[in-house]
């Protein structure tokens, strides 16, 4: 394994730990967690308890596959306790790992798991 | 790397702790000499040898602040530029890292400022106070308080009041021992102890008006506060305040005999700031836990009731035989393994990986498990306590109870954690990397500590003055510990549940530590008295272990 992997999983180690501090909550989201949604474009919206520094989260999608597609977040001054995205999805079962930051500084992490059914 | 995740998640609150307390020292300093010393040293014999000690152990509190701030925002803008993939530049912009670096600056501005010189001109003295409340100001956007949705501004400057409240009356009072502990004349003794008293109570008024209004603001109602981890951790802080309250009071009516000439205990007033700074600094640490949860007021679901309270205590035979090692639910899962495994023939998987962050499975056998070592230890420690009663009451034979100390850290190390070595699959050294495995051994190896050396002083093994206050030092730092222990456990309000008995336990074990620093350093009734509550608190301890319920 090389430094630099390392260093970046011995990081990645470091933010996860943060998660232990379950300080910005998710108090609604657009899917609900383990909740269903029709195929096709989907808005994303993740709301919490605080305000987020949008510019420094991320939300990744994981797919039925297991593959990791990095989510854009959209600025929203108007929102500021959103992460606001959007995905064109396929029937299956889905899960969005987000992570916010605070704007006090503190890092949360959580999985926002739900499922893709076929249109009508 | 990735498996010591939890680890690092604990060792972030206890480096908070460290910001809280050293941020508090460095304020609390810089205010005690500008508004007691510097202006009463004329007045005192050696003032300026005294305001020079204070000098330096409050630039060291600034180096401290800046050691420790530098860390935690370190490992913030690390874990951001890891994570999302962003540069250095870019995250040192983040709210956060901008009042990080503020706070630095501040600390070392105050560090390399603050002497003789700049102590001497009312410039320098006025400037090093600005550069003070910068920090205070920087400190309260790292607080709950910069993020909420509304009341910002109120919330902040109720949030900077209640730092500054603890920096201007619990941070300066190392700064008053330094000075009570050099200054014989009682004239210099009341001029000192009656301005201090006037700071203390400025604090006082600080955190109480900030108190209430966070709690408002924060807790909301009366079930935030019983049902939720934050509303227990306030809870916590609330009954420590309430027993510095009393030292200060004791303190105060000290001084007030002083000033009006009649005779009273410097001594007392002495050893009681020593205690509240122990009980002190145990608040700064019960805050950082707090900063690590989500304010009462947000967590509308998963709150314990009244009732699940009432039937999760109700009284109930202690549970003296254990379940057998097999019948745990990480055992049957790795027999299963291991028989999946042979039907294959691979090499078996281990049931638990310990630091994964994957909560182990939990079956009832488990929960007697734990009640049976909450309830032996329990056992033990009524002991340890009512033993030490008999021992102050001449019994000599009795003087031996800390060696129960160290069959129970025996018993603890075996049976704490099933999973791990010698009863379990899993290695000694690896399971290190369990948050909760580690916690237990901490405290375990502050059982073993505390037990030798008590023993060796009570034996006569040990004469010396230091090693006696071991003791009564590890168990206060083991009650502080206890108030940021955790259990893996994935129903919140199981986790709340056990919560809600480790938190009297961990205020039982702060009161004995500090009781018994008194009866050690307190000469006359008032240590008497103090030798008598470190043993009740023990076997106030012993019955809470005893009523242990995990279902």
């Amino acid at each position: 394994m090389q430094l630099n992997h390392r260093v970046a999983i011995a990081i990645l180690a470091l933010a996860v730990s943060i998660n232990a501090s379950a300080h910005a909550i998710l108090t609604d989201s657009t899917p609900k967690p383990n909740g269903s949604v029709p195929a096709g474009h989907l808005a994303l919206m993740l709301k919490y308890n605080s305000k987020i520094d949008q510019a420094r989260s991320r939300l990744i999608l994981i797919a039925p596959d297991k593959s990791e597609t990095p989510l854009a977040i959209t600025a929203n001054t108007g929102k500021p306790n959103e992460l606001d995205s959007a995905a064109d999805l396929k029937p299956g079962a889905y899960t969005i790992r987000w992570q916010a930051l605070a704007l006090d500084g503190h890092i949360t992490r959580g999985d926002l798991p739900f499922t893709v059914t076929a249109a009508p | 790397m990735a498996l010591l995740v939890d680890i690092f998640g604990y060792l972030s609150v206890i480096l908070h702790g460290f910001v809280i307390v050293t941020q508090s020292m460095t304020l609390g300093g810089l205010l005690f000499l500008m508004l007691l010393l510097h202006p009463l040293s004329p007045r005192l014999p050696q003032g300026d040898v005294l305001e020079q000690r204070v000098v330096r152990l409050t630039r060291w509190s600034a180096w401290g602040l800046l050691l420790s701030e530098l860390a935690t925002t370190a490992l913030q803008v690390s874990v951001l530029m890891s994570t999302v993939d962003l540069s250095f530049a870019n995250v040192m912009q983040a709210s956060f890292a901008v009042a990080g670096s503020i706070k630095i600056l501040c600390a070392l501005a105050i560090a390399l400022g603050l002497g003789r010189r700049s102590m001497a001109q009312p410039l320098p003295r006025v400037l090093l106070l600005l550069v003070g409340l910068l920090e205070l100001v920087a400190a309260t956007a790292t607080t709950h308080a910069y993020a909420r949705l509304d009341h910002n501004a109120l919330l902040m400057a109720v949030e900077g009041l209640h730092q500054f409240g603890a920096a201007i009356w619990i941070g300066a009072i190392p700064c008053f021992v330094l000075v009570l502990r050099h200054l014989q004349d009682t004239d210099g003794l009341t001029l000192v102890g009656a301005r201090f008293s006037r700071m203390s109570m400025i604090g006082v008024a600080c955190i109480l008006l900030s108190g209430i209004t966070m709690w408002i603001f924060y807790v909301g109602d009366v079930q935030g506060f019983y049902g939720t981890a934050y509303g227990v951790m306030v809870g916590a802080k609330v009954a420590m305040f309430i027993g510095l309250l009393g030292l200060g009071l004791g303190n105060f009516l000290v001084t007030e005999r002083l000033r009006k000439g009649a005779n009273a205990s410097v001594i007392r007033l002495r050893r009681f700031a020593e205690v509240e700074i122990g009980i002190g600094f145990t608040i700064f640490f019960a805050a950082a836990s707090l900063t690590s949860v989500p304010p009462a007021v947000d967590l509308t679901t998963d709150r314990v009731s009244l009732h699940e309270i009432a039937e999760r205590n109700a009284p109930a035979w202690p549970r003296l035989s254990s379940p057998d090692h097999d019948t745990l639910a990480i055992s049957q899962l790795q027999t299963q393994l291991d028989r999946e495994a042979a039907r294959d023939h691979q090499v078996a998987q281990s049931a638990t990986t310990p630091g994964s962050g994957v909560i182990p499975p939990r079956n009832a056998e488990d929960i007697a498990w734990s009640e049976y070592n909450h309830h032996w230890a329990g056992i033990f420690v009524l002991l340890i306590g009512f033993m030490a009663l008999l021992g102050r009451a001449g019994a000599g034979w009795a003087k031996h109870w800390p060696l129960l100390f160290l069959a129970m850290a025996g018993f603890l190390l075996i049976r704490s954690d099933p999973e791990v070595w010698p009863l379990g699959q899993e290695g000694w050294w690896i399971a290190w990397r369990d948050v909760e495995v580690a916690q237990h051994r901490f405290f375990v190896l502050l059982i073993i500590l505390f037990g030798a050396f008590e023993w060796s002083v009570r034996t006569g093994r040990l004469k010396s003055e230091r090693a006696a206050m071991v003791f009564p030092l590890l168990v206060a730092v083991g009650g502080a510990m206890l108030l940021t222990h955790s259990h893996q456990i994935s129903n919140v309000k199981d986790q709340m549940l056990i919560e809600l008995t480790h938190t009297p336990l961990a205020l039982a074990g702060v009161a004995a530590g500090w009781a018994r620093w008194l009866e050690l350093r307190l000469p006359g009734r008032g240590g008497r008295i103090a030798g008598y509550v470190w043993p009740a608190c023990f076997m106030l301890i012993g019955v809470i272990l005893l009523w242990y319920r995990e279902a």
